[in-house]
């Protein structure tokens, strides 16, 4: 009971402290500066608990006499558990100097983060349909909250009814595959679901794969794989910086979490079934993210319509781990971890600029970028290389593990459709890099602002080199294997 | 010390650019260390050259894991091939760095340090991955420089090169990719190692997919006519050093790439290539020659000449007899030096006249002989003046092609008789005749004469006493020709 009690302290940490930042937020003493270092703590906090547990314990069920086997603990589960704080703490301390432009934030901002958080690791632990649906509505409705939060704009308001209507429409689908596969298997426990799947045919599993298939929409709409995609770019450009930035990168790896899990564990033995299915979606989403974001004007609009690009990868990736793909797993592991690292910086730095300037952003607004502030266009153009895949930067491995893993799958039409798309993912990133370096400026160079914020953008474009090239000759400092390794590590706690 | 020797020759120049970067180095600090670093890399690349043994096949090897999950491996290594590629690279960069001298954009000090070891590390890397690697970050300085630095349409020619380029490279990437897989699947490891990888047998139809992937990546960057529709607008947009980058090594690094992987992945595929590439040459030969006579504009005439010389060296190299590949390699060498003279000159004629259309120049001879000579000079050894090293080498391959097919030798031989008449109608417009302007200009100072200096006297050794040089590749080239054409008498 003890040991249960120490292995829900992480998520119980963030609950507190979330309920916590919402009573202080009224509180006229707490500015949003002391707030933001709270939240933080709490975080924190939370982040050395879960470093404490990690790799300690085989897989268990928290509390089985309370819960059952809803709630698992796991490897994966705390990697991903990791991610996500790490994701909070990033966003929150890269946008400290946003938070100060704008009027707009209260304290509940960080009260929000803290339970979209909590929703995430709580999906991320559940090992229960119902579990995961609540858990998945607990962090949407505060992305919901989040996305519309500046009031007074009607992009971001229109972001935010776009979002949450055709999100809260998906979300039925959710539970209508739950009852679904209630109705097959008598249980809505991922444990008896998954021995279900092997007692039984393909034949006569109809409502079992209906079911799964209603759940897998709301999945295919959370990442924005097209046909599901026609609210990315508008609520990416209509929420507050910060907020797409957590949004791309950590609440987009939460959705990963629960796929992987339904996929590796639970219909493992059936997953051939949507292998075509899923071919079809990664197709279209590739190409029709490439589309979206070759035409945007706007860099913000540009990286939320990469974004499902990147969904694209992660999908071929799904699509050959289905296929019996055995680097597969581990690709989808680090390829999450790469576009986490390179999509923080990037949003990062545009949030940085924003906070400095109201100007809407496009593409040439970055004229003469690089003369203004040399360092940070070196950092921006770390990221743009990493997010095309060049070489020497981390996501160039992420996409080499993704393709090889499709061509070991058989699927080597689909590997070389990715190749195309991230070449021609080259052209809008390099257009970018191409719009800063290229023009000259007319206002002189600034100085390189040295605070909080910077020095995690800072940090985050030499783990996005060092997670390139970095060897494991070094001892201490974690290499792009050391990455694999603890992708392997959490893919193999699952099974 | 000794022992990684190649990676103190690929990392010092990034090293340098790291240190000066992290330090903001003022100006005069940037000029003194890039070309320290670039003296220093001479030094031990001809330490290098001087240890070399000509018997010994690859040498100086390093082979350290990298990645080991997937197998990449941190693989150096040098021999015949990458050595004289590995000299032009050293002997170049400190004359373009005395032609840089009055440069103050720190940018384009950094670029080109970056750029020496983008190209140094390509050629010295036997992993495929690191090759891939190197491969696409010495674009990016180029990238950099001909959209920052360039004229003219710079910023969309730019773009143009990067894109066609990384097109290119992602064709290769996949082929790399399917190869590991290829290796893992039959052995059970990743390796990516090109001493794993070649010896691993495919079948025929899946080898010939995988061979066009790389090929396509060397086609580009040659270019072969068709595939060349970037190299005349970068050439002619970007500024004289990067053009000088582009045109000596990195166009050379596209036949150094057939020669390297392409025959050691995929030898018997490359002869099912073979008919395909000699007649792109020849077209190549015959249809740059003809743009060149017809441009006006002196960058990218010498663009088209460039293309025209580079189909030459992949010709002598699919022609596969011991004539024509010694000529290859001869080639790359001289034509190397040859295009930094010239490029250098124009880049000397831009900054004199602030133009490098043909017809705008003129009356030069009168008034700078000393321009004059360094500027017939250069021009006639690109055109294969006897006496200087383009002669030999193109000579060995006019004998390499007729040693191959009669029909073959002739359009090579009247193909090159091309070169000599838009070089000599290009130098009787450009530096004879009347003055079209009276701009004042002064001839070539003292620094310029000295970083001319090397190029020239190289250029007439190599031409004169070419037994110098030819120990130094004869044995191991012949061992090598020897496999391949074992591996062909094979398949016939």
């Amino acid at each position: 009971m003890i040991n249960h009690i120490l292995f829900t302290l992480p998520i119980a940490t963030i609950v507190i402290g979330a309920l916590v930042l919402m009573l202080l937020s009224y509180s006229r003493k707490f500015t949003m500066q002391r707030l933001n270092i709270l939240a933080v703590f709490f975080l924190l906090i939370s982040l050395a608990f879960q470093l404490i547990n990690i790799g300690e314990h085989s897989s268990t069920f928290l509390f089985p006499d309370i819960f059952g086997d809803s709630f698992i603990l796991d490897d994966f589960a705390s990697i991903f558990d990791l991610m996500f704080t790490v994701g909070a703490i990033l966003t929150l301390l890269i946008n400290n100097d946003y938070f100060k432009s704008r009027r707009y934030f209260s304290g509940e901002y960080f009260a929000l983060i803290l339970f979209s958080v909590f929703g995430m690791m709580m999906l991320s632990h559940a090992h229960e349909l119902v579990t995961a649906f609540i858990a998945l509505e607990i962090a949407s409705l505060s992305i919901y909250a989040l996305v519309g939060y500046h009031k007074n704009n009607r992009v971001s308001s229109e972001a935010m009814m776009k979002y949450m209507v055709l999100g809260s429409m998906t979300g039925a689908f959710f539970i209508l595959g739950t009852a679904l596969i209630y109705g097959a298997v008598g249980s809505t426990s991922l444990t008896e679901i998954a021995l279900y799947v092997v007692n039984n045919d393909l034949q006569e599993m109809t409502l079992l794969i209906v079911g799964s298939s209603f759940i897998m929409i709301t999945i295919m709409f959370k990442i924005g794989a097209v046909p599901f995609h026609s609210w990315v770019v508008d609520v990416y450009h209509g929420a507050p910086y910060p907020i797409t930035m957590f949004m791309a990168s950590t609440f987009k790896i939460a959705i990963f979490a629960i796929a992987l899990r339904l996929y590796l564990v639970n219909f493992a033995t059936i997953n051939v079934f949507w292998a075509e299915m899923l071919q079809v979606i990664t197709i279209l989403t590739l190409i029709g993210g490439s589309w979206m974001a070759i035409n945007q004007k706007l860099v913000k609009r540009m990286l939320a319509g990469s974004s499902i690009v990147h969904s694209g990868y992660l999908l071929i990736g799904i699509s050959s781990l289905g296929l019996g793909s055995d680097v597969a797993a581990p690709a989808i592991m680090f390829y999450l971890i790469a576009y986490f690292l390179s999509a923080v910086g990037s949003f990062g730095i545009l949030s940085f600029i924003a906070s400095q300037s109201k100007t809407q952003m496009t593409y040439s607004d970055f004229k003469g970028f690089a003369q203004k502030r040399p360092y940070m266009a070196i950092m921006m153009s770390i990221f743009m290389l990493s997010l095309a895949g060049f070489p020497s930067t981390i996501g160039f491995l992420g996409k080499f593990y993704i393709f090889t893993s499709a061509i070991e799958s058989g699927q080597i039409l689909l590997a070389g459709l990715g190749i195309l798309t991230a070449f021609i993912s080259v052209y809008y990133y390099f257009k970018l890099i191409a719009f800063m370096y290229f023009y000259p400026s007319d206002t002189p160079q600034k100085k390189f602002p040295i605070d909080i914020s910077t020095i995690v953008i800072a940090m985050m474009a030499l783990l996005v080199i060092w997670g390139g090239i970095g060897t494991s000759l070094i001892p201490f400092i974690p290499s792009p294997d050391a990455f694999i390794d603890i992708a392997r590590q959490s893919i193999g706690s699952l099974k | 010390m000794i022992d990684n020797i190649l990676s103190h020759i690929i990392f010092l120049p990034l090293l340098t650019a790291l240190l000066l970067g992290l330090f903001r180095a003022k100006i005069t600090y940037l000029k003194i260390g890039a070309m320290f670093s670039s003296v220093a890399t001479l030094l031990l690349v001809i330490w290098t050259a001087y240890h070399f043994d000509p018997d010994g096949g690859m040498q100086f090897v390093k082979h350290s894991p990298w990645i080991q999950n997937t197998g990449m491996s941190y693989f150096i290594g040098v021999d015949y091939l990458s050595l004289v590629i590995l000299l032009l690279i050293s002997l170049l960069m400190p004359p373009l760095y005395i032609y840089m001298y009055h440069e103050k954009r720190k940018g384009y000090w950094y670029n080109m340090m970056l750029l020496q070891t983008g190209v140094t590390g390509a050629v010295l890397s036997l992993d495929l991955v690191l090759f891939y690697l190197f491969w696409e970050t010495m674009l990016l300085p180029i990238f950099i420089m001909i959209g920052k630095y360039g004229n003219g349409l710079h910023q969309y020619n730019s773009m143009k090169i990067i894109l066609m380029t990384i097109m290119g490279s992602m064709s290769m990437l996949f082929s790399i990719m399917y190869i590991g897989y290829v290796y893992f699947d039959t052995v059970g490891i990743w390796s990516f190692a090109l001493t794993d990888l070649s010896t691993l047998t495919f079948n025929i139809k899946t080898s010939i997919w995988l061979t066009a992937g790389f090929l396509l990546a060397f086609a580009i960057k040659i270019p072969l006519v068709g595939f060349h529709t970037w190299m005349a607008p970068a050439y002619g947009s970007s500024p004289t050093p990067a053009v000088v980058i582009m045109s000596a090594i990195m166009a050379k690094l596209g036949i150094y790439g057939i020669w390297r992987f392409g025959f050691a992945l995929f030898d018997t595929v490359l002869v099912y290539y073979a008919p395909t590439i000699i007649m792109l040459a020849l077209i190549g030969l015959l249809y740059y020659a003809i743009r060149a006579i017809t441009e006006d504009n002196l960058r990218k005439m010498f663009a088209y000449s460039s293309g025209s010389h580079l189909s030459l060296i992949a010709l002598g190299l699919f022609l596969t007899n011991i004539y024509a590949w010694s000529g290859s390699l001869y080639l790359i060498a001289t034509h190397a030096l040859a295009t930094t003279g010239i490029f250098i000159m124009i880049g000397l004629t831009y900054k004199r006249f602030r133009t490098v259309q043909i017809s705008a120049l003129g009356g030069i001879a009168s008034k700078a002989p000393k321009f004059t000579f360094f500027f017939t000079f250069f021009a006639l050894s690109i055109a294969g003046l006897p006496g200087t090293g383009g002669f030999v080498a193109e000579l060995l391959i006019i004998i390499g092609a007729f040693k191959a097919n009669f029909w073959i030798g002739v359009l090579t031989a009247t193909t090159m008789l091309s070169a000599m008449l838009y070089i000599f109608w290009m130098l009787q417009r450009t530096l004879f005749g009347k003055a079209n302007n009276d701009s004042d200009y002064e001839d070539l100072s003292l620094r310029e004469v000295v970083m001319l200096l090397p190029l020239v006297i190289l250029l007439l050794v190599t031409g004169i006493m070419p037994s110098l040089f030819t120990p130094i590749f004869e044995p191991q080239l012949t061992a090598s020709l020897q496999e391949i054409i074992n591996v062909i008498g094979g398949l016939k």
